[in-house]
């Protein structure tokens, strides 16, 4: 054991004697992390978002609030009201949608909200009864946002109106009675639609839940929620496919061909070279992870748009998902070492690999976004796995079982990487 | 009787070639190096050498036959054998971005040293190889010379028994191959190490070993002391006559020949060719393949031919010789008398220079 650790610690002083390195490894990443994350921040959203809604009191109230929602953000599509004929809804055959098929929905990715309208909405609002609307998300960086704003507007503004509505139609009634009950509707459209700018107070609240449906406060990530794991995962991916290359450097200079006429195994150098890229990658997500708290809290205080990090609630889970990636890179740069002869072959596959597999496996942007063959197409990679546990894990309150699934995935995927590497591997 | 500490039986390494055929890199090697004793191997480049010693030292598997070191078989008990050997490589098998003291601690931890015992060791190498003063500079920063000091310090960090080295002083400058050379006197001298050494160079065959086995096409064709070999080609000196780019024909031989003491007389001509991309240049620099000097040629003079001649007093039969040239018009650019060597080993063996 102490072999490995010698050759673990030697070839990490040699990855850190290059003040490149740095920059590379921590710098760099944030940067990128930063700025994506203020790309996918504010109201930007994508051009089309689904939205569940169950109007269970379908009346001429709730249909006006739908209305005003639509108006709200035209990018919203209010599924199953106002499917497309290509099935943009992905509703199938079936467009009928009850709360418990939206919620599979929402964890499937099929939609990033649900708004439940009760029965009696009407009635309650005309009695000046509390009532709410549910609204349900699939917290991700590139939608609730402006979702949840979305609502929120025609919550205020339709509160607002009606409020002053009824609270002017009941004042005239008792000085100067109506005629007759149209008299007093007639009066009572004509007070909602002039007070309807004038928003006083919301006479119903929108009580936001979080899809796994833990009572939990709104963690509203904002853009960093995406760009923080997609951009560690990505550099990670980058700084331990370097392996490959390293490995090929190390045959040209000798010091690997020096390093077995020495009491040292074939198993030993392996494990103390895995060993080492494996510790490099969780350095860097650590880091990556930690930095994108601290600039996110920082920005935080200087921008609406941003929020600080919601790292969820299981920090083991977070670390298995970070662990089960770098090693499933390591066993992939180990192999790709077995597969190259030269530097420039190595920086070639790098590029193509790493260019590759990060938007593919949705680092650069959410996979919630992409046509469906591409989010199927998009598991080839390793990154989308974890993209989808950090995804659990940051916006749906997972816990390290929900991510096992993910965990064990990109495990399986590192064993056969491996295997391939090590029956591959000649030091000669 | 002498102990042997390497014990080589039957050792072959063939590769396949991508049509399917083999090529056989070495071809059968028997061979028992002593303790104490440092051992030269002498050959051309691709003879096999590296080849030989790789599997000796537990690089190269063989194809068949194995290799011992101390009684360890490299190959079914390769950890204890590699702890009795400490490996010399030719190419600079160091971290360049490291100091010369991080190379050998490294390096050291891997043969097992650590504490109190590493950092003498360390030390003690870096006051051997005289780097004590660079010893926390990158090694990068080192001339070829004193990187392959640290190159062998550490082969040496570990007090092998045995130490392999492979052509240690190729690329060096005559001063630091000098001191190269001292060091490999003194681990035999001072330590009392066995010292497995390959070169091309017979001179330095002849210095440092104590026996030489010379090796062509991947096999041992020669084995004993230097004065064994040398006994092999007789008490013949060698003349060898520059005639540049003058045609040589049978008749000056047969003059030649006639000369009292000289057994034989040969002439070889040269094709010198300049290097890639240097063909239209007036004036090209060529390396005389004899003599391994090199030279500068006009374009299109590159031809270059010498005559050998065998006598058994060489410098009695030197006038006479020069004195027939005179006669039959054959202008001698200049004369080289050698005594019997190790390079005229080879020649008598193989009908090639050693550096063909």
């Amino acid at each position: 054991m102490r072999k490995i650790l010698s050759i673990t610690f030697n070839d990490m002083i040699l990855y850190f004697r290059d003040p490149g390195a740095v920059i590379g490894t921590f710098l760099i990443p944030v940067v990128f992390a930063v700025v994506l994350g203020f790309a996918f921040s504010g109201n930007n959203g994508p051009t089309q978002v689904r939205i569940d809604v169950i109007d269970n009191d379908n009346t001429a109230l709730s249909q006006l609030f739908l209305t005003n929602l639509r108006q709200a953000n035209t990018a919203l599509v209010l599924c199953p009201a106002d499917n497309s004929e290509d099935d943009f809804c992905r509703l199938g055959d079936d467009p009928a949608l009850t709360e418990e098929r939206s919620l599979g929905r929402l964890s499937n990715n099929d939609t990033l909200a649900l708004l439940v309208i009760p029965a009696g909405f009407e009635a309650s609002v005309e009695a000046n009864q509390p009532v709410s609307v549910t609204y349900r998300s699939n917290e991700n960086a590139a939608a609730p946002t402006f979702i949840l704003q979305a609502v929120q507007a025609v919550v205020q503004r339709m509160g607002g109106a009606l409020v002053a509505s009824n609270v002017a139609t009941n004042t005239v009634a008792e000085a100067l009675p109506f005629d007759d009950d149209a008299a007093r509707d007639a009066f009572r459209q004509q007070a909602y639609d002039e007070a309807a700018q004038l928003w006083a107070e919301n006479p119903f609240s929108v009580s936001y839940v979080a899809a796994a449906g833990a009572p939990q406060a709104s963690n509203s990530q904002g853009g960093f929620g995406q760009s923080v794991p997609g951009m560690a995962s990505m550099f990670v991916t980058f700084t331990v496919l370097i392996s490959a290359i390293n490995l090929i450097r190390e045959r040209k200079n000798w010091t690997l061909q020096r390093l077995t006429t020495m009491p040292v195994s074939r198993a030993q150098i392996l494990a103390g070279k895995i060993l080492m890229y494996f510790l490099l990658g969780m350095i860097q997500f650590i880091a990556m992870f930690g930095f994108g708290l601290l600039v996110t809290t920082i920005l935080s205080n200087f921008s609406e748009n941003v929020t600080p990090l919601y790292l969820g609630q299981d920090a083991l889970g977070l670390l298995l998902i970070m662990a089960s990636l770098t090693l499933c890179m390591t066993a992939l740069g180990f192999l790709m070492g077995t597969l190259i002869r030269t530097e420039m072959q190595g920086a070639a596959l790098l590029n193509l690999l790493g260019l590759s597999l990060a938007p593919l496996g949705g680092a650069w942007w959410p996979l919630d976004i992409v046509p469906e063959f591409m989010r199927v197409v998009g598991h080839i990679s390793p990154i989308a796995w974890a993209m989808d546990g950090f995804r659990k894990l940051l916006f749906e309150q997972g816990t390290l079982v929900s991510v096992l699934p993910e965990v064990g995935i990109m495990l399986a995927m590192a064993a056969v990487f491996f295997v391939f590497a090590i029956t591959r591997f000649k030091i000669e | 009787m002498r102990q042997a500490l390497v014990e080589a039986r039957g050792l072959m390494k063939t590769y396949k070639r991508k049509d399917g055929t083999e090529v056989y890199a070495v071809q059968g090697i028997d061979l028992d190096i002593y303790k104490g004793e440092v051992f030269s191997f002498l050959g051309p480049n691709g003879a096999g050498k590296t080849t030989t010693i790789s599997m000796i030292s537990g690089l190269l598997a063989p194809t068949k036959g194995e290799a011992t070191i101390g009684g360890f078989s490299i190959t079914r008990q390769p950890m204890e054998a590699k702890k009795l050997l400490g490996v010399v490589p030719q190419e600079i098998a160091l971290y360049p971005t490291l100091s010369a003291r991080q190379n050998l601690d490294f390096f050291g931890r891997m043969y097992g040293l650590g504490g109190k015992e590493l950092a003498m060791a360390v030390d003690e190498v870096l006051e051997f190889t005289d780097l004590k003063d660079r010893a926390k500079d990158r090694v990068d920063t080192f001339s070829g010379g004193m990187k392959r000091r640290v190159n062998i310090g550490v082969g040496l960090l570990h007090k092998p028994q045995l130490v392999y080295m492979d052509e240690p002083t190729v690329g060096v400058d005559p001063q630091s191959r000098r001191r190269i050379l001292d060091t490999v006197i003194r681990l035999r001298e001072e330590r009392k190490m066995t010292v497995l050494y390959t070169t091309h160079l017979m001179e330095e065959a002849q210095e440092l070993s104590n026996r030489v086995g010379i090796i062509d096409q991947g096999r041992i064709i020669a084995l004993g002391t230097v004065g064994e070999l040398v006994q092999k080609v007789g008490e013949e000196d060698r003349l060898i006559f520059d005639v540049g780019e003058q045609h040589i024909d049978n008749a000056v031989l047969e003059r030649f020949k006639q000369v009292a003491g000289v057994t034989r007389a040969t002439y070889q001509s040269y094709n010198l060719k300049p290097a890639a991309g240097a063909e239209d240049s007036a004036e090209i620099i060529v390396e005389k393949r004899s003599t391994g000097t090199m030279q500068i040629v006009r374009s299109g003079q590159v031809t270059d031919g010498e005559i050998t001649v065998y006598a058994k007093r060489g410098r009695k039969a030197l006038p006479e010789l020069l004195r027939i040239a005179d006669e039959l018009g054959v202008s001698i650019l200049s004369v080289e008398v050698r005594e019997p060597d190790l390079e005229a080993v080879f020649l008598h063996l193989t009908g090639r220079a050693l550096r063909e």
